[in-house]
Formats: C-alpha cells, structure tokens, sequence
C-alpha cells in the first residue's frame, strides 16, 4: 500500500517535471486505433503519418517551424477520443486527424465550435463534403458517396456499359458507416435502372454464411459492392470464394482494400480477381516512400516493416502530408510562425493541385468543396498482387453533388 | 478522536433518520462540495475540467447501474442500450420539438425507464447470468431497432445533433459551464439513491437481492419490484445517455454498445456492489485509469522502449494493465474501494487505539 | 414457390456453423460444469491458441502437426497455470468476482496477443481444399466439416469421460460439492487445474479450426460472444445442451439471415438467437438441458 502510494506520488511530482512542448513547434492531433476494432488499419496507418511528419522535420520543418504530431489510441472509442481533443486543444493543436466514423461524428461540433479543423479521409460524414455547412470538418478524400458512385461505375464499366436489368448485391456493415451510401445508390439505381438487394452483416462481421448464400446462390447477384471494414472484408472475400461467387465480380469500398485483408483472406492466390477502391497510390513506387526509405538509411535503422502493407502506410503518410500542406499555407499567410486553427483551416482551403508525387490524385479544396474531387482508382488483384487498374476517375458527380445539398 | 460517535444526543427523530447524524460526516460533505463547486472550477484547466466531465456522467450511469445489481441483486448486461434510448429521446425532442433541456431529460429518462422495465419482464422466471444474458439480448435488440428505423434515428447515419442547452438564456457550451451543469444532476443523482435506499422501495430491493424467495413470502410483490428496479436503473440510464449528449452535442448510438456496459459493470464491481460512495469511486476509476496510464507510460516508457516501438506497446500495455488491475483488485479486496474506504474509516473511528 | 434448394443450403450451413459454434461453447461448460467459473475469456482463449499455432507455422516454419502439437501443450500449460495463479485464489469468492476477474483476463489477453505477434492478421493454412465439397444441392465447405466433426467427437469424449472414467466422475463430485469431495479424499485443487487445462484442449481445437476459418487475429476473440446464446439455450453445466444450443443458434441465425433480413433491412441474425433465448429461458429457466438450482431458505 505504502510502496503504491509513493509511487503515484513520484509519477505525480514526474508529471508535473515534463516540459510542455516547446515554442516553435506546430503541433497536429493525431488519433489512432491501436487496440480496437480496426487495429489492422491503425497500426500500419499511423506510423506511415509519423514517417511523414518526421521526414518533414528532417528537411527542416515548414518554414523552420518542426511539426509535432501527437498520437493517442482511441481504441476507436469515443470517449477517449473526445478526452484526447481536449488534449490537444490543450497543446494548442491547428488541425486534428480524427480517427473513425463515431468519433467524427461526436467531434463535429466541439472542432466547429473551437474552430480547429478536423480530417476524416475516406470514411465519416459524407455530406461534410459541403464546406459551407461544414466549415471544420475536412473529408479530403473519397467520402462514402463518392465511393459509392465509383463503384456503381466501375461495375458498369465491367457488366459492359450497361446496368438495366442487372443485379447488384450491396454488402455492408450494419452500422451507420455502412449505412452511409444509400443514398446515392438509389439515386443511382433510379438513374441507371438497375435492381439492388441490400444485405447487412452485423457487427463483428465475422460470420456471414448466410449473406453470401443468398447472395450467390438466391439473389444470383450479377455484381457486387461490398462496403466491409475491420475482419469483415477477408471473411467476405472467403466466403464468396467458398460458395463459388466469382470475385472479380466483386469490388469493395477504400476500407476493404489492402495487402492485410488479402493476407486474412489466405493469401492472394485465394483472393485472385477482388477488387477494391484506392483514394492513394498502392506500393513502395512512390517518390515520398522513396525518401522515407532513404531516411531511414541515414540512420542505420531497417525501414519499417509497416510499409509493406502499402495500402494504409502510404494512406499515412497522405493524411500527414495534407496537414502539412495546410500548415504550409497558413505560415504563407502568417509568416510569423503563430497559426491558429482558423489559420489552418485556411490553410487547407487554399490546397490545390496537390498529388504528393502521383501518390494521390491532384485535390484540391475549396471553401465549398472540403472533399477535394473523390477521385479514387480500382486496384485488383491479378498474379499474386495489387495491379492497378484504372487511373484516378471520380464518378457522377452530380448526383453526389445533388446527394450533398439534399442533406441535412 | 477524529471520527467520534459517542457522545452525540439526537433530540428529534428527524436527526436520528438524517443522512449525515455525525457531525464529522457533514463537515465532511460540506467540505467535498465547497471544493467541487468552488476550487476545482477555478482552479483547473478545460482539459482537466473535460476529464471531470466525463467522470461526472460516468458517475450517473455507474449509480443507475448499481440500483439494479448491487441493490436488487439483478445482473444486468443492458445498460448501455438504455443510454441510447435516452440519448435518442432527448436528441428528437430537442431537434422536432425544439424542446429545453429540462423537459427533454426527463422525458428520455422516463423513455428509457420504460424500456428498461419492458426488458426487465424475464427477470420474474429468470435468475443469475441467465438473466445478465437476457438483458444482453435487450440491449442487441435495442441497437438494432435505433440503426434500422430512421424515424428514431434521423437517417441512416443514426446520429442527430443537438443544440447546446441553454439556461435562462445563457448557453451552456464551455468545459467550465458544463462542468457546472453536469454537476447539478450528479447531486442530485446521488441524493436521490441515498434517499431512495432509505425508503420502503429500498428497503425491498435489498430484500429481493439478499433473498428473493423469503422476500415474497413475507409479502413483497417481488415481481413489481423488480421491474421498479429495472425501470429506476434505466431512468438513470437515460439521464446519463442524454446528459452524454449534450456534452458532446450529438446522440450516436456506437458510444452505449456492449463494452459500454461492460464497462459501467466494471466501475461498480471495482467501486463496490450496493453502495453509493462505490459508485462513485468505480466511475472515477474506471473513467480515469486509462488516462492515468497513457500519461504513465508516456513519462516513464521512454526509459525502456524506443519511440516507433512504445506507439503500439502503449495501448496494448494499458489493455492488459487494465485487466490485471481488475484481478489484482478483485483477488486483494473482491468488495471494492468501498470497502478499501471503509476499513480506512473504521481504523480512524478508534485511532489511535489499535481496536 | 419456395426454393427449396436456399433453405437447404440454409440449413446446412446453419447446423455445420452451429457445431462450430458448440465447439468453443464446450470450453465454457466445462468450466462450469466443473468448478462453477463463468469464463468471459472463452473468445480470448480461442484466439491466443490461434496466434501460438498460427505464429508457429508462420514465423517459425513448423509443419503443422508439430504447430498443432504445440498448440496444445501450451494451452494445457495455460489452463494448469491460470487455475495455480489465478483461480485458486478467488476460490468461495462470490460469482461475481470470478466473472469480473475473467474479464480482466480476456483485457489483457486481448493487450497481450497483439502486443507479442503483432496486430496483423495471419492466416492458419489447414490442408484441407478451399473449394466447397458439393453434394447435389448443397455447397459444404470443408473446414465447416471439420469444424463440426472436432465438435461431435469431443462430445462424444467428454460425455463418456464424464460418465464412465474415475476422473470425470471425480470432477463431477467437485462440481456437486466442493467439501464433500474434498472430505472423500479428492484432491479438489487438482481436479479444477484438470478442468482449466480441458477447456485449453478445446479451445486449443477451436482456435485452430476458427483460425483457419477466419483468420487469426485479435477479433477472433468475438467468437467469443457467440458462446452465451448457446449455452443459456443449453443450460449452462450440461455438454449435450452446448451441442444442442449450438445447433439451434447456427440455424436460427441462418434462417433469420435469409428470410426475415430481407423484410426488415438486414441485421436480424445477430439477435433472432437471442429472442428465441428469451421464448426458450421463459419456459426452462435454466437452459433446455441445464440443471435446475434448487434454492433454499
């Protein structure tokens, strides 16, 4: 009893000797999931975003300033990812990488309120697209519509131009994330009249026998969309296999799309035909991973074994590098190195043409548009890995647009 | 010396039936509440105040819990899913009805009161852990029912904004403001389980808990008792749920699933089974040990691992030192920091003699 | 007109789940049964034998029935060893403490997993054909066989342990009464590190065939939560209940997957066991097989 209580007063008066952090430093929130239900993407995607940040510092930072990203695990829980805002709000963070669906969504009105803007790449609100209604909120890549509208589309292009009288099996995660496309499918259903079954998958997502039973051997689907995170995307992937679907018939959403659900799935000869969308680039081709390598050279260290699973790596290191150019344009307007959130939401807003060396397609954001084009790619696995199929495409968009005003 | 109870002559039967009859009692009290309301507001940071905040609803939500299991000995697995119901009321209400605070808390309290009394109906037949599975099932069925229709939900993306409350014109928006609002209901959430244990109701959950089938024999309708509990629980259930929402300005229902409850489960086995002051220290500890362990190991990790590693070790440390805290706790005081709190009064009570 | 052909399928996919599902149950109503600890780290179990033969065949290049092999001595080894350190000392506590000390363990079991062989998930290759075996209507996937088959002959052994052998009969005496057994001269501690180390061969099982099946990583813990309609509908102490309740679960969910879902926007699998758990406890409180507890004043 005695020892515990010396020990917590040590860790007390240690807390107290840390030095806050030091005066011309830029600090960025940085949320992850290291031990929830997304663990797989978290533990290879924030550390692509730490390589980024520190690459950036080694070249000097922004303007002299160095850029201190802080991460803390939310566990994909909500309450430690609002105690973790409140840090960083703390800290005196400019922009916060917010770190899944729920937590965007219980952040939205905390981060418009303290006017720091929070990123949601590829997964959140969907109509945060609207700048305007949403001033804070950054989803800077593919949100849920615009997936869905790609895939819509590369499913036509693959039942050969038309989908009238075709078969479309949705497949989803029965939470509101999953939820999130409905919309646009049936805006798109109506417009190019083809017939849509939707089939949830409960969470944990990890038994779905009976889904893709129906899918394949009732509904007889002709093509399927399959929006799954977590496990779920390589359970689907081998299920569909065990009852006999044809996975090129298959294409996920951005969440459904790595080297590790493939690996789950028992490896690429199982998974050989499954598409997914991609809102960045997949694999080490890429200048910026080059010079991430080559900084880890200058210090005698192995890279890090989380760049192989390429597909949230370099997502990582997208996320970090948006951040930076939205810092980098905010010391343009305020050279004297003291940004505010408002600074840096400015900041992003002012983003254009920006491709970080092909890994992502050229975005840009506007006051009005925070998604920055959804422009995503189809990558498939064809012979043992990832090939590229398409080239950055962004699909109907004036449904999604009309989709976006139409929301609340 | 301290903690004097002789001595003491009650002259009314309202000082012998008061909540505090010992004068170091009501020092104490008075002294806790000068510094919740007065030092700690003035003194701490919005961060600090956050975390208070959290523990605050924690604090609701871990005293509904303990009405039905620690004092009516019912188990229950469905807590969470009875925060949803709340939150969910209250979000409607506010956003169709643009309705205050203080009718739409209630009213989501009183929701969710219903609710829970619905899910409650097994516990007649039931018993013990099948009846904590039962009440699983309500809370699944519940989830379900708020994803899949939209008219509770507001859309497929189930979340539904609300304003931030507003007194008298003022609105309620700071961490510091907030702090003050969620305290109020915190009050008088612990007033009302003191007194409600002091009371005939009272008096018969802990009949029911201790020995169910002498309770109904001695003529307590232990089956609308029952219900009475599952229906006060879920009340504070609700009040939780919507004071939650109102903190963070949105009802989703993905913050009460099943490792919500599980968790408030925790805070009042760790804090103590049928005692208010364990609830309130299981709330406070469960909410606070995983911040209290980042900090930890963010001090001290940096000793042993190296930066990139201590990023993935961090987390899964603090799993698994949360889980061995849990054991460690319940193999060295199964009665919780109530009973740690206890044994410390009961030595203070006759120091400095040893007995 | 019905399609005959979907419900059979169906059913046949229900029943095969279903036994998959009995296997972990096992591991939880043999604990039970034997020394009346609800273990909330069943799931964790199953997926720390999943990561010690999967990691053993992947990092390490063992053939698999050396991984098997290995698989199952640690978990015995876990089982022998969690009673000594753990269990023993929480022994005449009540319920609720063993219950909550299980859940601490299935935190730091899901801590300690990701934490040591990273949170990747890894496949466990069986040499079993990926392909579904198709008999007239009916797509069968092989590892679903074996899941069941593993399931069915471990019914098959326990209850004939249980039954016939001095030791389970022992064990059967510890669970009656632990005083009793112990005034016959029954080593009762002994008989408890007996139960723990038998639900680590089960688990042990069940981590295999569930790792391959899903893939091993720490969600395969989430199986877990499927243990608790099956053996509430089987009566938590009985082994043929947990078969049963299995059976039940798998094809409910089956059914409910494919007949209700799409009237009501999907989702219903995950609780249509549970309300027919409730139907089922209203009428047999204890489980269709279990014991009643006969409570006296």
């Amino acid at each position: 009893m005695r020892a515990t209580l010396a020990l917590l007063a040590a860790a007390a008066l240690a807390l107290g000797a840390v030095a806050p952090a030091a005066a011309a430093e830029i600090v960025i929130g940085a949320q992850c999931d290291r031990t929830g239900p997304t663990q797989t993407v978290g533990t290879n995607l924030c550390p692509g975003f730490n390589d980024y940040i520190k690459l950036v510092n080694m070249k000097g930072g922004v303007n002299g300033n160095t850029i201190r990203a802080d991460e803390v695990d939310n566990e994909y829980k909500v309450p430690p990812a609002v105690e973790s805002y409140e840090r960083y709000k703390k800290e005196g963070a400019v922009t916060v990488s917010v770190y899944g669906t729920p937590q965007i969504y219980a952040l939205t009105q905390k981060l418009t309120e303290d006017r720091i803007p929070g990123t949601s790449p590829g997964f959140g609100k969907a109509a945060a697209a609207d700048g305007t209604k949403y001033p804070y909120i950054f989803p800077i890549a593919a949100t849920y519509w615009s997936q869905a509208a790609a895939a819509v589309k590369y499913a036509k292009d693959q039942m050969g131009g038309s989908m009238k009288g075709k078969k479309i099996a949705y497949i989803f995660y029965d939470n509101p994330a999953g939820r999130e496309p409905f919309p646009v499918l049936e805006e798109l259903q109506k417009l190019e009249g083809f017939e849509m079954r939707t089939f949830a998958v409960p969470p944990p997502g990890v038994e779905m026998g009976a889904q893709v039973l129906d899918i394949a051997q009732r509904y007889r689907a002709d093509f399927v969309i399959s929006h799954l995170f977590g496990r779920s995307p390589s359970v689907a992937i081998k299920e569909l296999k065990r009852v006999g679907y044809p996975l090129k018939k298959v294409v996920g959403f951005v969440w459904g799309a790595a080297e590790a659900d493939v690996e789950a799935a028992g490896g690429y000869g199982v998974a050989e035909g499954y598409s997914a969308l991609q809102f960045a680039g997949v694999g080490e081709d890429y200048p910026v991973i080059k010079e991430i390598k080559e900084m880890y050279k200058k210090e005698g260290k192995p890279e890090p074994k989380e760049m192989k699973e390429s597909v949230y790596y370099n997502r990582g290191v997208f996320l970090a590098a948006i951040h930076v150019e939205a810092i980098r344009n905010a010391l343009k307007a305020k050279p004297d190195g003291k940004i505010t959130g408002a600074d840096a939401k400015a900041g992003f807003e002012k983003i254009k043409n920006f491709t970080l060396g092909g890994l992502v397609p050229p975005i840009e954001i506007t006051p009005t548009d925070h998604e920055g084009g959804g422009l995503v790619q189809v990558w498939q696995v064809s012979g043992g890995k990832w090939v590229k199929r398409t080239d950055w495409f962004r699909a109907y968009p004036e449904v999604v647009g009309k989709v976006i005003k139409e929301a609340k | 010396m301290i903690h004097r109870e002789s001595g003491l002559l009650k002259t009314s039967y309202q000082a012998d039936m008061a909540l505090y009859p010992l004068p170091i009692a009501r020092w104490a009290v008075a002294a806790i509440a000068a510094l919740a309301f007065l030092v700690v507001p003035l003194l701490l940071s919005d961060y600090y105040l956050s975390i208070l905040n959290l523990v605050s609803v924690a604090i609701v939500g871990a005293l509904g819990l303990n009405i039905l299991v620690g004092y009516t000995g019912q188990v229950s697995i469905g807590h969470g899913a009875f925060m949803s119901v709340g939150a969910y009321t209250a979000a409607n209400l506010a956003t169709r009805l643009d309705a205050p605070f203080w009718i739409s808390l209630p009213i989501g309290g009183l929701m969710a009161a219903a609710v829970g009394a619905v899910v409650g109906i097994p516990s007649l037949r039931i018993k013990g852990l099948y009846l904590a599975i039962a009440t699983l099932a309500g809370q699944l069925i519940i989830e379900w029912t708020i994803n899949h229709v939209t008219w509770i939900s507001g859309g497929v993306q189930a979340s539904i904004e609300v304003p931030r409350p507003r007194l008298f014109g003022m609105v309620i928006s700071t961490q510091r403001q907030m702090y003050f609002f969620l305290l109020v209901f915190v009050v008088l959430a612990i007033v009302g389980v003191m007194n409600l244990m002091r009371t005939r109701v009272g008096r018969a959950f802990i009949a029911i808990r201790d020995q169910d089938i002498a309770a109904e024999i001695i003529g307590i309708n232990i089956f609308r008792y029952k219900l009475l509990a599952f229906a006060i629980s879920s009340f504070y259930a609700g009040v939780t749920g919507v004071l939650y929402t109102y903190y963070l300005g949105i009802a989703n229902y993905e913050q009460f699933q099943i490792t919500t409850s599980i968790d408030y489960l925790a805070m009042i086995i760790i804090g103590g089974l049928g005692s208010v002051l364990g609830s309130v220290l299981g709330a406070i500890f469960v909410t606070m040990l995983p911040i209290f362990l980042r900090i930890t190991m963010e001090t001290f990790g940096g000793l042993f691992f190296s930066s990139g590693a201590m990023l993935n070790i961090i987390p899964n440390l603090r799993l698994i030192v949360f889980g061995l805290l849990i054991i460690v706790f319940l193999v060295v005081e199964p009665e919780g920091l109530n009973r740690l709190w206890r044994n410390i009064r009961s030595y203070f009570r006759v120091w400095p003699f040893a007995y | 007109m019905f399609d005959w052909q979907f419900a059979a399928l169906l059913l046949s996919n229900g029943i095969l789940i279903g036994l998959m599902y009995s296997l972990i149950a096992l591991g939880f109503v043999l604990v039970y049964k034997a020394t009346d600890a609800i273990n909330f780290a069943q799931g964790e179990f199953v997926m720390i034998a999943g990561f010690v033969v999967a990691v053993a065949i992947t990092a390490y290049g063992a053939p698999l029935w050396l991984a098997v092999l290995v698989g199952l001595a640690g978990m015995i080894g876990f089982g022998f060893g969690l009673e000594r350190v753990m269990l023993r000392k929480l022994i005449g506590r009540p319920v609720i403490a063993v219950v909550m000390a299980t859940i601490g363990l299935a935190a730091i079991l899901r801590g300690f997993g990701p934490m040591v062989w990273g949170a990747g998930t890894k496949s466990l290759a069986l040499p079993i054909p990926e392909e579904p075996i198709i008999l007239g209507p009916l797509f069968i996937p092989p590892i679903q066989l074996l899941g069941a088959a593993v399931s069915l002959l471990f019914l098959a052994a326990f209850s004939w342990f249980f039954l016939r052998s001095r030791r389970g009969i022992a064990m059967r005496a510890v669970a009656d009464n632990q005083q009793v057994a112990m005034a016959m001269g029954i080593d009762v501690e002994r008989y408890f590190g007996l139960a723990w180390a038998m639900t680590g061969i089960v688990s042990a099982l069940g981590g295999i065939v569930w790792g391959n099946l899903l893939g091993v990583d720490v969600q395969l813990s989430l199986v877990g939560l499927k243990v608790f309609p099956v053996v509430i509908l089987g009566g938590l102490d009985s082994i043929p209940g947990a078969i049963v309740g299995g059976l039940i679960v798998g094809i409910v969910e089956n059914m409910a997957a494919g007949y209700i879902d799409p009237y009501v926007g999907g989702g219903t699998k995950d609780f249509a066991p549970y309300v027919l758990m409730i139907i089922a406890l209203m009428v047999r409180p204890y489980g269709i097989f279990g014991k009643a507890i006969i409570e006296r004043i």
